[in-house]
């Protein structure tokens, strides 16, 4: 239908399309179609089912639920205590966003602007930070973080995974000062500016595109955090969605319905988001490789 | 000498230099604590033998190292992250490749494509592998279901439990949760690419793949090392989906080294053990990151 509509508009305007070229056309679409399957089938499947009872999943798998049993959704919430879950997520995902973000900026205006004896030494100290994989710092970390007594409270993953993203924040917000033109602070600075002003009052303002980017890139990276929260939030109180979901499916890995409504619980609230602010999304989580 | 000490420090430079390391110390502080110094301290506890809980570490020397070079565990848990950076980086670099082109010059439908695609890269890794170990489910899993609707039971079969298969599907169900992400980065890349060359390629009678040999990958040359460097450590790294979905199993057929570090650092209290194989993975990563960052370098534009 698109297609004939399309050709009649093109052959208004241009000398008739070969053959060959809605043929390759049909091609295309296919193949994209295909790929887009591929990504929505596995989340189509998992609505219907978390939306069945275990009697019509055995039933009939693939289809659509006969009816649409949102009750699994609550009954699941409720036994799976996801509210608490997902209230841990917020309390440890906040203080690490607004620490990295702060600690970045600060840090980065520092390094990209400021004069100081040893400046690039600290740059590249804290780049090498950026090829340490958690995995090289995870086990005495443990042992650090019981030491000084935050084991068994909020602080034992917000410390950590604050100190893990610092490198990239730093390089990345240090990446954007440097591009700023030195007009703008000169300026500043002869209207009787010190360097904590220009910071705040000049460049902080310009900063906004970029420090939206690493806001979502660590909001994204401390919600859907599971190593670092699996050492050190063991407690069931402290637990954030990504370990609680864990718990769950262990728990409750035989009862299908049940299941599959946690994973949709877990899935649709940054699903939403996504296709909300999904020009913000793609931007922040590919910040970092197309400028790195 | 009093006063010269006074002066020094109300002196202009100190008070500007003050100022721009109070900027930097915050964030050094938290990363000297809790990033660089735990790094040295892994360094030291694969020197010894411990299990978490006597006040005495053992100092040992390199006796874990050597151990680990005898463990068979070891090698199978790093040729399956071979297996996974092979095929995990080759797989959705090229479906990326080949949907960017498909998409490069603008199709109806483009912000659509873009964002279904990019919809898995957003879940959590954890979310990833639940959502396929119920695809994979071998009573009702969709794909076992399809499988026997269309006759072909004897593909159908327990993808998670069959040793010879469980990695690979792993690695199915990673490239679906990556593929968007390289996908996105190659689009960015091709809005860089010379359109006159391609338009010139094309009077002088280029075919479609002799464009894409020619002009589009070496185009491409930056964008594409930049993410094979990102997905190969991924490769190493990876842990949340093996973990959620296996947990090494069947056996030993999924083991990665991040899930054989976590069980014994933390499962069965082999800290030292442990942490020698994290500095083993470690070194791996930053070997390989340093590689990419040379031949960045080198080739940079």
């Amino acid at each position: 239908m698109a297609s004939d509509v399309g050709a009649s508009y093109q052959v208004a305007r241009r000398p008739r399309r070969p053959a060959g070229f809605w043929i390759a056309r049909g091609a295309q679409y296919g193949i994209l179609i295909l790929f887009a399957l591929y990504v929505l089938v596995p989340f189509m499947w998992v609505i219907f089912t978390a939306l069945k009872s275990n009697f019509e999943i055995a039933q009939d798998p693939l289809g659509l639920p006969p009816t649409w049993r949102f009750e699994n959704i609550v009954t699941a919430w409720n036994v799976g205590k996801f509210g608490r879950y997902f209230v841990n997520s917020v309390i440890v995902t906040v203080p690490i966003v607004i620490l990295v973000v702060s600690l970045s900026c600060l840090a980065g205006y520092g390094l990209a602007r400021l004069r100081m004896p040893g400046r690039m030494l600290i740059f590249y100290f804290f780049l090498i930070g950026l090829m340490v994989p958690f995995t090289a710092i995870m086990i005495p970390l443990f042992y650090i973080l019981r030491d000084i007594g935050v084991l068994g409270t909020y602080w034992a993953m917000i410390l950590p995974q604050t100190a893990i993203s610092l490198p990239f924040g730093i390089f990345f917000m240090r990446a954007f000062f440097s591009g700023l033109p030195y007009d703008l602070t000169d300026a500043a600075k002869i209207d009787g500016c010190n360097d904590f002003g220009v910071f705040r009052r000049v460049m902080l303002p310009l900063a906004g595109p970029a420090v939206a980017a690493l806001v979502v890139f660590n909001f994204m990276g401390s919600w859907n955090a599971f190593l670092l929260p699996l050492i050190y939030l063991q407690s069931d109180k402290l637990r954030p969605v990504m370990t609680g979901m864990m718990f769950f499916t262990t728990r409750w890995g035989v009862d299908y319905s049940m299941s599959m409504a946690g994973t949709l619980i877990v899935m649709a609230p940054i699903m939403a988001v996504y296709l909300v602010f999904q020009r913000q999304f793609i931007q922040g989580l590919t910040a970092g490789a197309v400028r790195g | 000498m009093i006063d010269s000490i006074r002066q020094f420090f109300a002196s202009r430079k100190l008070r500007d230099n003050a100022t721009a390391y109070a900027f930097v110390l915050p964030a050094l502080a938290i990363y000297i604590f809790f990033v660089v110094y735990p790094f040295f301290y892994t360094i030291y506890l694969s020197l010894t033998k411990w299990d978490g809980a006597k006040p005495v570490k053992q100092f040992v020397g390199l006796l874990n190292y050597q151990e680990l070079a005898a463990d068979y565990r070891l090698w199978s848990a790093l040729s399956h992250n071979l297996i996974w950076i092979v095929l995990g980086t080759l797989a959705p670099v090229a479906i990326g490749l080949f949907l960017g082109v498909l998409l490069w010059r603008g199709v109806r439908g483009m912000v659509f494509f873009r964002t279904v695609y990019f919809l898995p890269v957003v879940l959590a890794p954890v979310a990833v592998g639940i959502i396929w170990k119920w695809m994979y489910n071998p009573r009702f899993g969709p794909i076992n279901v399809t499988l026997e609707a269309l006759g072909l039971d004897f593909l159908a079969k327990g993808w998670m439990g069959d040793p010879y298969v469980a990695l690979p599907a792993l690695i199915f169900a990673g490239v679906w949760g990556y593929f968007g992400f390289c996908f996105v980065i190659i689009m960015a890349g091709l809005q860089n690419i010379d359109m006159e060359q391609i338009d010139a390629a094309l009077v002088d009678g280029a075919n479609g793949p002799q464009r894409l040999w020619y002009i589009i990958i070496p185009g491409l040359r930056h964008v594409l090392t930049m993410i094979t460097a990102f997905t190969l450590i991924l490769g190493v790294n990876v842990f949340d989906i093996v973990w959620i979905t296996t947990r090494g199993g069947p056996g030993r057929a999924t083991h990665v080294i991040g899930t054989f570090t976590y069980v014994q650092a933390f499962r069965e209290s082999y800290v030292g053990y442990g942490s020698a194989l994290a500095i083993v993975m470690g070194t791996v990563s930053l070997v390989l990151s340093f590689i990419f960052i040379s031949i960045r370098e080198r080739g940079g534009d």
